[in-house]
């Protein structure tokens, strides 16, 4: 008798979960800090059972702190450890900001490279779900802002395992995006790999989708906004290329060159406000690098200069949507 | 170990003026020799890079540590050489004095050489940082000298993370954090040492309290008589030190410090001192008006070198007649000449301004270097 099919697909937040565990595994120079995440087992359950498996002593509950989280974790690491820091939400960062982008930064470059501060601060960050102004937050561009720190964001299960591990094994500090509205979605269960097998590389764009039309660029939560405005823009005639930057810093510029050259058009979205927003800083790079080769003036969708407000018809005004993005797409295709 | 009042205005018994705590009443007469010598060595030190700013030889602001070499030299005595520290601005003659008892000239001891620091004051290619960042914002890994940021107290929580890291594995060292007290007020100091007191991790907060922050007194910056009750707050001790006493110092740092190495915690010494000059040497004209002139005299009064002598005067360990050579204290950096101070002290720091004027600046391409670390 054959056993019933079980499926193995797993979630977004489970391949982090694993690869969190796997790391730990594999290097007794690796701890973890945060803010319940050892005896709750972290808010969101990235961390859960990680204290049991390895100790309060490498997975540690701090107090509610994060410019201690932060510089006590930089102190780790300069004495010979690796770190995972978990901020709660993204948006708490602001309050270790200073330990962030003066202390831990800069510390490779201001030591002329005699230390290097593998440390890694990953936490649910991103809107559409109503979390309002604290919960709700894409800061990325603090950080891109910043030199000395890489930037990752995730946006399937296999990019979240495959880039968590990259980046706990990157000598560099990391900002890890997590989406946290991706979590527990059903619908982008995927299979993950187990080890050394699920490594995903940072600084490598994906394609997610193939076109001739025109390029979108995102990243997050919004590479399912661009798929699906995507599909609305075969209904008109137009084959979209959704790139999937995965890593914001260092960026893969390659592969949006090689996309917009084969286009000819760009669309940039991210769901952090305009202004100085890093889908400017694609658009910038582009206008550079290709402007011989593009047929429309490069464009973005991005959420308003507003904060992320609560209730749905406030943070669907605020936030870029699928209307806006084939909206916008059919604006660039038709120009 | 518990709270205390400052020892000085206590007894008063003829001699010796100061009594011996549990760890000073150990120390040899050479030990009360090299500690002089030491005293000599940071203040020289000091005068002798405003001298070489008003030759013209110098660029970028000093941060005098005048009047407040006690507190270096009196921490940094009592430490093994695997122990952590972190200075600030104000400290710089700590990076070079760490471990200096192992030896001024030692290759292996567990401090940087006064080349080393000279060279990063000259912003040379030599100095430990590549000169990649100014004045006290070096360190090293090697040496157990954590990297300090302009941000006040932002390396406490460091010294926390660095100590943890050596407990798990396996090691026992003490990391010693100095702050001034104007840092006291912010948020990252609480945040540190409350994760500190949790932890009880081995960690020593220094606060040299020279009553002026920048422009600001004290009385606009806490609201505190000391700050040993400030420790109350996070359940750990608070002791206060002289700071213009070296073996006050000495005997405070040490309890804290074996305290610590002992697993039973973190605590704060604050240190009673003056700043003798402006914030920094750009700030000494203005510091002169800011500040009134009668408590810059009174604070002033207690140079560290003469309170130093008197007591060795009285401990039997010095001769009056020796005290009487090398006359440094009591005179600024104008008044002072190098026969003001020991032959061995003003040779060692020339070895190091010597080295530091004939060594290059580093090549302009390091500036795009090191922001991050390559291969990955």
């Amino acid at each position: 008798m054959a056993a019933p099919a079980v499926s193995t697909k797993k979630n977004y937040l489970t391949a982090l979960k694993e690869a969190i565990s796997e790391e730990m595994g594999s290097n007794p120079d690796m701890l973890c800090i945060g803010e319940d995440i050892g005896i709750l087992g972290g808010a969101f359950g990235v961390t859960d059972g990680l204290q049991a498996k390895f100790g309060a002593e490498r997975v540690i509950d701090a107090p509610i702190s994060e410019a201690a989280i932060v510089g006590v974790a930089c102190g780790m690491c300069l004495n010979g450890k690796t770190v995972m820091a978990e901020m709660q939400f993204i948006d708490f960062i602001s309050c270790g900001f200073d330990q962030i982008v003066n202390m831990t930064a800069t510390y490779h470059y201001r030591t002329a490279g005699e230390v290097a501060i593998p440390m890694v601060i990953r936490g649910p960050a991103g809107g559409y779900g109503g979390g309002a102004l604290y919960h709700s937050q894409m800061n990325e561009a603090w950080f891109a802002n910043s030199p000395g720190l890489k930037i990752v964001c995730p946006s399937t299960p296999k990019d979240a395992k495959g880039l968590l591990k990259a980046s706990l094994r990157d000598p560099n500090p990391v900002i890890f995006y997590e989406m946290k509205e991706l979590y527990r979605q059903r619908a982008i269960e995927e299979d993950v790999a187990d080890g050394d097998e699920a490594l995903v590389p940072l600084g490598q764009a994906q394609v997610r989708r193939k076109g001739e039309s025109l390029t979108i660029v995102t990243y997050g939560n919004n590479v399912y906004h661009c798929l699906q405005a995507a599909e609305n823009l075969d209904k008109e005639g137009f084959s979209a290329e959704v790139v999937d930057l995965r890593t914001l810093v260092p960026l893969d510029q390659n592969t949006i060159l090689e996309s917009v050259k084969k286009t000819n058009r760009l669309l940039v979205v991210n769901e952090a406000p305009r202004t100085c927003g890093f889908a400017g800083e694609v658009l910038a790079r582009i206008a550079e690098e290709a402007f011989e080769h593009l047929d429309a003036p490069p464009s973005r969708i991005t959420r308003l200069d507003t904060p992320v407000p609560w209730v749905k018809p406030l943070e669907s005004f605020v936030l870029p949507s699928v209307e806006k993005i084939t909206e916008a797409a059919l604006r660039v295709c038709r120009y | 170990m518990a709270s205390t009042a400052t020892e000085s205005d206590q007894k008063k018994k003829p001699r010796p003026t100061y009594t011996p705590g549990p760890y000073s009443a150990k120390l040899t007469p050479e030990d009360h020799r090299e500690l002089l010598l030491q005293l000599y060595l940071a203040r020289y030190f000091d005068v002798r890079l405003i001298k070489e700013k008003k030759r013209g030889r110098l660029r970028g602001t000093l941060y005098s540590s005048h009047n407040q070499e006690a507190i270096i030299v009196g921490s940094l005595f009592g430490l093994k050489p695997e122990d952590w520290i972190s200075p600030i601005h104000r400290d710089m003659p700590a990076f070079f004095m760490k471990d200096l008892r192992s030896g001024w000239r030692n290759p292996d001891r567990m401090g940087m050489t006064v080349q080393e620091v000279c060279a990063q004051v000259w912003g040379r290619a030599t100095s430990p940082g590549r000169a990649r960042d100014n004045w006290s914002h070096i360190g090293s890994k090697a040496k157990h000298i954590i990297h300090s940021t302009s941000m006040l107290a932002g390396t406490i929580p460091a010294a926390c993370g660095v100590v943890y890291a050596d407990r798990m594995n396996g090691g026992d060292a003490v990391c010693l954090t100095f702050n001034g007290e104007g840092s006291t007020a912010q948020g990252v100091f609480h945040e540190a040492i409350n994760f500190a007191a949790v932890h009880k991790l081995p960690v020593v907060t220094v606060i040299e309290n020279n009553q002026w922050a920048y422009g600001t007194p004290a009385e606009l910056e806490y609201s505190l008589e000391d700050f040993a009750r400030r420790a109350d707050g996070y359940g750990i001790p608070g002791l206060i030190a002289d700071g213009q006493n070296v073996f006050d110092v000495y005997d405070k740092i040490s309890e804290a410090v074996e305290w610590a190495r002992a697993g039973k915690g973190p605590s704060i010494v604050e240190c009673k001192t003056f700043r003798a000059y402006g914030h920094g040497d750009h700030d000494d004209d203005r510091a002169a008006k800011y500040r009134p002139a009668d408590e810059v005299e009174e604070g002033r009064s207690r140079d560290p070198i003469a309170v130093m002598k008197k007591l060795m005067v009285e401990f039997g360990t010095l001769k009056p007649d020796e005290a009487k050579e090398f006359m440094a204290e009591g005179k600024g950096a104008s008044e002072v000449t190098n026969d003001d101070f020991p032959p061995q002290v003003v040779d060692y720091l020339s070895e190091g301004v010597e080295f530091a004027v004939n060594s290059p600046e580093p090549a302009a391409e390091e500036g795009g270097m090191w922001v991050f670390k390559e291969g990955h």
